[in-house]
């Protein structure tokens, strides 16, 4: 009996429907990286109008009492299509954003659209730089206009704090997120080269029983222990790591019931062996609907 | 038999993989240099390879315990995605179908909405010059005293005038430009449209009151015999720029409107949508903004005659409702 009721599961935010079907996980990026590439964004701009501002100044174009008006007009005039074009250009990535290595995707899983990067590099304006600018302009006489001005920055930054997909307000009203971009790269398949496996001459064969034990989670552990095997490591992380192995062993020796001891020079074959058999196994079984998911499965299964 | 063939998931793996190296490989080329400049064959079999690396990605997780595998399909197939749903849009296109068809196409779905705007501001002129006539103390409370520059009841006819007819070079040029579009009337525009969202009322007060110190200003010059004179200093600048005002008014109104009366939309969905039309208006205001400074920087105090003002204000602003009216009509 369930004492209080299940919570509602939410859908993980950072899973995006495409128009084919299958869904992929694009994982949210957090405040901080946004707020790197925007400063970073902040600064290219920026060092965009002070290069005018200084031709002009050299063109005699300006004049002291208006300096500040034309430089916050000539930053006003580069940032607003610095964001679209850019967005616009590189697929949903200014510089910073290529810099961090994010990007805008359209929250629906459907193209992103001009309207979207339009609407919400516009809001960017109406949430950070206009309220911000009016802060910085407005003077103490005039307590009340500074105070909702902070008021409204702060808001704009806390929306996303609250928002599963870590949207701002413009992200909102546009239908967009943003993404880290995924890094694919292709590992090699730990079940194909697999070396001979062989204890004192003879072949390692486990028998289906001993598969029993372990799920999923188990065997992607194990998968990452032994990739780790395949990176440079110092001598003393090396034995450290061999440590490791004969434990791992020797606990799976006792789970499943393999009799023989394993001599420290077959380490490295027999888990690679015990991980080619149980991933068939596993594999097998979940061709026939028996999702393991860990070693817990056979408590987990409610017909069990 | 070797272990390898038993293993359905790695002859699955062994049978694709060079498929998926060369999807690799074009969704490099597709983010480097873009799809638009990609050769047919290329786009072809991005497009083609994309999908069969997502039926790889739905078998592989039915079939494949392979982490190293599932990752990497997994961004594999998300790195595809981003690049064939890339937008598809030149920037040439897109400012000329702005321009031609969607701008004044969306200004004539929410004329409703612009309409609301200018009797608000209309509105508030008459309230305005009506209240100053009654009482001329009023004025300061519609017209705060740096925007009224110098311009009270207790100001003399003559200095009215200077004000009107003065040649001050510090208030022409690209100095004067900044000053002007950052000036009251574009934070004004701003904060109308942006405060809509907050069920309209706060753009409809501020449209208003906007209207009040126009209202007055106006009835003030009109009491000393220079209503005439100040109409054409206004008209210059000022039938673009109060238009701006409305129109961005209009922009808020609507915003506010969908949050209000979302109908058989959620009141998200609603807002997305009116955000689709009321983005333009905001634009089409800050393009007007511009002008309007344009004019109030070069224009202004440059062209003194009377008629010649009243003609390049209002000729402006007819060829605005013309823009608004005429442009990007879909012939049946």
């Amino acid at each position: 009996m369930r004492l209080w009721p299940r919570r509602k599961v939410r859908p993980s935010p950072d899973v995006i429907l495409p128009p084919e079907g299958v869904p992929l996980t694009l994982r949210v990026a957090g405040v901080g990286v946004r707020l790197t590439a925007q400063i970073t964004d902040v600064l290219i701009t920026l060092t965009g109008m002070a290069c005018i501002l200084i031709l002009l100044a050299l063109l005699n174009l300006t004049r002291p009492q208006t300096l500040f008006a034309v430089a916050a007009l000539i930053f006003f005039l580069i940032r607003i299509p610095y964001y679209v074009v850019t967005e616009l250009v590189w697929n949903g990535q200014t510089l910073g954003k290529r810099l961090m290595k994010i990007k805008v995707v359209s929250h629906d899983g459907r193209s992103l659209g001009t309207h979207a990067i339009v609407l919400r590099n516009l809001m960017k304006e109406a949430e950070i730089f206009l309220p911000g600018t009016l802060l910085l302009t407005l003077d103490s006489a005039a307590p009340i206009a500074s105070l909702a001005a902070f008021g409204w920055v702060v808001m704009a930054f806390l929306i996303p704090l609250f928002n599963p997909h870590r949207q701002r307000l413009g992200d909102l009203l546009a239908g967009t997120h943003v993404i880290h971009l995924p890094q694919p790269v292709l590992l090699k398949d730990l079940a194909r080269d697999a070396p001979e496996p062989r204890e004192q001459g003879r072949k390692l064969t486990f028998l289906s029983h001993q598969l029993d034990h372990y799920g999923a989670f188990e065997l992607q552990t194990l998968e990452g222990l032994l990739r780790a095997d395949d990176r440079q490591l110092s001598p003393a992380a090396y034995a450290n790591h061999r440590k490791t192995l004969a434990t791992i062993i020797e606990k799976i020796r006792r789970k499943i019931g393999y009799g023989d001891p394993v001599p420290p020079e077959d380490h490295a074959a027999f888990l690679k062996a015990f991980y080619t058999a149980q991933r068939a196994h596993l594999e097998q079984r979940q061709l026939f609907g028996d999702r393991r998911a860990d070693k817990h499965h056979a408590e987990a299964d409610p017909r069990a | 038999m070797d272990q390898t063939h038993h293993l359905r998931s790695a002859r699955f793996r062994a049978e694709r993989e060079a498929d998926w190296q060369l999807l690799e490989q074009l969704v490099s080329l597709a983010e480097r240099r873009g799809l638009h400049r990609m050769e047919f064959a290329q786009a072809r079999d991005l497009a083609a390879s994309y999908r069969r690396a997502t039926t790889s990605l739905a078998i592989a997780r039915e079939i494949s315990l392979d982490r190293a595998l599932l990752e990497y399909l997994e961004a594999l197939t998300a790195r595809a995605y981003l690049s064939v749903y890339a937008p598809q849009e030149r920037l040439g296109g897109l400012v000329s179908r702005f321009f031609l068809t969607s701008a004044p196409q969306a200004m004539r779905r929410s004329w409703v909405f612009i309409v609301i705007g200018f009797v608000c501001m209309g509105l508030g002129a008459l309230t305005g010059y009506l209240l100053y006539l009654e009482n001329a103390a009023w004025y300061f409370v519609f017209l705060p005293p740096e925007l009224a520059g110098g311009r009270t009841p207790e100001a003399t006819t003559g200095f009215l005038r200077s004000v009107i007819y003065d040649r001050d070079p510090d208030s022409s040029g690209l100095g004067a430009f900044a000053t002007y579009l950052f000036s009251h009337n574009t934070r004004i525009a701003i904060f109308v449209f942006g405060l809509g969202v907050f069920l309209c009322a706060p753009a409809i007060l501020l449209t208003f009151y906007n209207g009040l110190g126009l209202g007055a200003i106006m009835a003030l010059h009109v009491d000393r015999g220079l209503g005439w004179d100040m109409g054409g200093w206004l008209s210059i600048h000022g039938v673009t720029e109060l238009s701006a005002i409305c129109i961005a008014c209009g922009g808020g109104v609507q915003l506010g409107a969908a949050l209000l009366f979302p109908g058989v939309r959620t009141r998200r969905d609603a807002l997305q949508h009116a955000g689709r039309d009321a983005v333009k208006l905001a634009l089409v205001a800050a393009l007007m903004l511009v002008v309007a400074a344009l004019l109030e920087g070069f224009l202004r105090q440059q062209v003194q005659d009377i008629n010649t003002r009243y003609a390049i204000g209002w000729g402006i602003g007819a060829l605005w409702l013309l823009w608004f009216v005429f442009a990007g009509r879909v012939r049946k």
